[in-house]
């Protein structure tokens, strides 16, 4: 990178056609003079003309040595450039074809995803434009379907995500829990189904807040109002919280101060507001079956994390089996950051293959888990089967499948 | 073998993607380079001629004042039109210079799981999203997003804004916007070799045959001879010379095909690919690129699987859950509703290691879980003490005793 910085310097610095104005500036002014001589009432303006001749010349190969400069400043950048990226060429695979990309059965897809993307990231405005310009589009080409896009755009997502950012900005800017305790409550059920913390830590969170505000109508105000909303909020946890419940209650004790007592740790929380709004957030758009985190962003960056991989193979494989595309598994392990990885992933000891539905893993009695045709392999149509990895026979109807 | 995980960052193989970012400028660069060239060579050819002119005739003192303010006047459009260009270089080098910056900054990035690699991972994200934008032709919502995300000298808009214009005017069989560009990249397209020019002109000769009319007919040949004989390449001049002795309504081929408003999508797809050629742009939108590269290494068997608790819309299958459950792990980008179809088609990524959460366990219904994940998890759902739920069923599911949980081994 320092050779490109340094020759994109030279070309700000020195490379630009600056000289080349002044230069021009200095032609202009030589024609000037010689003009103002001339109707200045010179006697021999032929003759100053002609005296003009040889510097107009020298004037120009000036400037035109000025551009030369700037090619050979670019030049140099160019050079920079080359050592730095050595390989121009982008992988192709996977993008054009039937099934690529690029096609327009697919463009209706990546289109879909980028405007869920866009909603996601609360640019609510280029996404309504966006959906906009797609529609426009299509009104011309016949061929494309309508697809989903003007529902996205319009309906349920969009107000999803509105509502998201609402309650978000109110908790995290203006530290207003009403919005989402209100959400919280509204989805109560669906929230406890999924072992869901959130309405609880909301609902603590409450009460931290009335336990020390409003300490100018006496010291006691504030813990009486936390002790108020505590008997009326908290008796709907009492099941699964009790523990927690109890110690904020114990707190109260303790009121005028809270900072040599036991439950210090849990009013002196400085992140206390960034860690329900990132709570609230996971678990709201858990609600809508989406990830948490942005799956194009995630998508790309594991794209060009692994691309480089890639396009090695491709290279190495292109003239013997066509692309990395053209099998249902990519060629080489494609190592990613350990947050990237979502699934557990089973691996046949004996096959060395990932299972799949057609595949399953199976389970023997004694443990052992191997892969359905691997199973089937080493039973060689008998009734019995030996674990390849321990003493124990089983029947082949025993091993069962599991979900990894 | 390759490990499973890595936090590697290599950013001479990370930046793939990112050559044209830098090089783009630079042919831009060149480009104004050549036209600063041009404007002064024409006016150095013509300032030299009128000199000379008013040196050599006997003219009076009016007539070479004369001569010499319109001397003055061609300086003057020159310093104006270098001025224009200068203006333009110094826009340029200011990109150049936040491109660079950005490109420096993934350099001080010590790992993949730093935080300010994520940082850096979305602005590269919204460059691809402007760049797919303007490709598709959705300048707008390009432009918008650019300016939200404050990344306007990182894309290209004015570039592929102008290059939509002409590519639209050639769809809808207008050759003129397209011939000015070629006439504007004149030395750059001859180094490439490239024939869009006899293309083009060829098309407008297309069009006067056309009509059938004598007289217009005759402009053909006119046409042809003009710009169609002189190159190397005599098989433009035969193919319209062919073509005269058809009508339109001909079947004969090549002519029936020349005849076709099809040509039109031919020579604008042409364009595309020599405009994006002498840029160096890629061909593909470095969305698909990334994106496509990015389904195959996140995707698991299990993502397309029936008995994918994950997928919103799967079809009820041996679990029947529809929505998704909050089991702790972060949801799979692939397997959520805005990527799930648009991977269906791309390979799965290739693991030669099983990959488990610590002590597998094993419930009666055949999921396997990490024993102090399914504990925590219990725990959340509020499982009476010595049972055990699936979490995945939640509160809906069925409930075990504790030792119906199995200890399974997974290699």
């Amino acid at each position: 990178m320092e050779a490109i910085l340094a020759a994109h310097e030279a070309l700000e610095s020195k490379s630009n056609l600056s000289k080349a104005l002044s230069d021009v500036d200095a032609l202009i002014s030589m024609l000037q003079t010689a003009r103002d001589d001339v109707s200045n009432g010179s006697d021999k303006p032929v003759l100053h003309i002609a005296k003009l001749k040889n510097p107009l010349k020298q004037s120009f190969d000036r400037i035109e040595d000025d551009l030369k400069e700037v090619n050979k400043g670019l030049n140099q950048y160019q050079k920079a450039l080359k050592d730095k990226f050595k390989s121009s060429t982008l992988p192709t695979a996977g993008v054009g074809g039937e099934s690529g990309l690029g096609s327009a059965e697919q463009k209706g897809l990546v289109e879909r995803a980028i405007a869920m993307h866009l909603l996601r990231e609360g640019k609510f405005d280029v996404a309504s434009t966006f959906v906009k310009e797609i529609n426009a589009a299509s009104a011309n080409e016949t061929y494309r379907e309508e697809d989903d896009m003007q529902d996205l755009a319009k309906g349920h997502l969009q107000k999803k995500f509105a509502d998201m950012y609402h309650i978000l900005d109110a908790l995290r800017n203006q530290h207003n829990l009403t919005p989402a305790i209100e959400w919280a409550r509204n989805h109560s059920a669906e929230l406890e189904n999924r072992g869901s913390n959130l309405e609880f830590e909301l609902s603590r969170l409450r009460f931290v807040e009335l336990y020390t505000s409003a300490t100018s109508q006496g010291s006691f105000s504030g813990p009486l109002q936390a002790l108020d909303y505590a008997r009326t909020t908290f008796p709907s946890f009492s099941n699964r919280y009790m523990r927690e419940t109890s110690a904020l209650l114990g707190s109260l004790a303790f009121s005028p101060d809270l900072g040599s007592s036991p439950y210090k740790t849990l009013f002196l929380n400085s992140t206390a507001w960034e860690d329900v709004s990132a709570s609230f957030s996971s678990t709201y758009l858990t609600t809508l079956s989406l990830p948490s985190r942005s799956p194009l962003h995630t998508a790309c960056t594991a794209g060009t994390i692994a691309l480089p991989t890639l396009l090695k193979v491709e290279r190495i494989i292109a003239e013997r089996h066509g692309q990395w595309t053209s099998v249902n598994e990519l060629p080489v392990e494609t190592p990613l950051p350990s947050g990237y990885l979502f699934h557990s992933i089973f691996v046949c000891p004996v096959s060395k293959e990932q299972t799949t539905d057609v595949n399953p893993p199976m389970m023997l009695p004694c443990g052992h888990v191997i892969a359905k045709e691997s199973l089937e392999g080493h039973a060689r149509g008998k009734h019995r089967v030996k674990c390849p990895y321990c003493p124990l026979e089983a029947r082949t109807t025993e091993a069962k499948r599991v979900f990894i | 073998m390759a490990e499973l995980t890595t936090t590697k960052l290599d950013p001479d193989t990370h930046l793939i993607l990112d050559q044209p970012l830098l090089r783009l400028p630079h042919e831009l660069l060149r480009k104004n380079l050549k036209s600063a060239q041009r404007q002064i060579e024409l006016a150095n050819k013509s300032i030299t001629t009128s000199i000379t002119a008013s040196a050599t005739a006997h003219s009076t003192p009016a007539e070479t004042l004369a001569s010499l303010d319109a001397t003055l006047a061609k300086a003057q459009n020159l310093k104006r039109k270098l001025e224009a260009l200068h203006a333009e270089e110094r826009t340029l080098h200011r990109q150049q210079k936040a491109r660079i910056r950005h490109l420096q900054d993934l350099h001080e990035i010590p790992s993949l799981a730093d935080v300010k690699y994520d940082v850096w991972s979305h602005v590269r994200l919204d460059r691809l999203l402007v760049d797919y934008l303007l490709r598709q032709g959705y300048v707008e919502s390009a432009r918008q997003l650019a300016a939200g995300k404050g990344v306007e000298e990182l894309v290209d808009i004015a570039v592929f804004e102008e290059c939509g214009k002409i590519d639209a005017a050639l769809r809808g069989g207008d050759v003129r916007e397209a011939l000015a560009w070629c006439g504007e990249n004149k030395q750059a397209l001859k180094k490439i070799n490239s024939n869009l020019e006899l293309e083009l002109r060829l098309q407008q000769f297309i069009e006067l045959a056309r009509t059938g009319e004598m007289g217009k007919l005759m402009d053909a040949i006119i046409h042809a001879r003009k710009h169609l004989a002189g190159g190397a390449d005599t098989e433009f001049g035969l193919r319209a010379g062919g073509l005269l002795a058809h009508p339109p309504d001909t079947l004969v081929e090549p002519y029936r095909g020349m005849y076709s408003r099809q040509r039109y999508t031919t020579l604008a797809s042409l364009f595309l690919q020599t405009h994006h050629t002498l840029f160096s742009l890629p061909a593909q939108p470095l969305l698909h690129i990334a994106l496509s590269a990015g389904l195959s290494a996140l995707k698991t068997p299990t993502c397309h699987s029936v008995h994918n608790h994950n997928i919103g819309t799967s079809s009820a299958g041996h679990f029947n859950s529809n929505a998704a459950s909050l089991t702790g792990t972060p949801l799979c980008p692939i397997c959520s509703t805005e990527l799930n179809e648009l991977a269906r088609a791309v390979p799965y990524a290739h693991h030669t290691k099983s990959f488990m959460e610590e002590d597998p366990v094993v419930l009666p219904n055949g999921r396997v879980y990490g024993r102090e994940r399914l504990r925590g998890l219990n725990e959340k759902l509020g499982t009476g003490k010595g049972r055990v739920r699936d979490p995945v069923e939640g509160l809906g599911g069925l409930e075990w005793r504790e030792e119906e949980v199995k200890k399974v081994f997974i290699s």
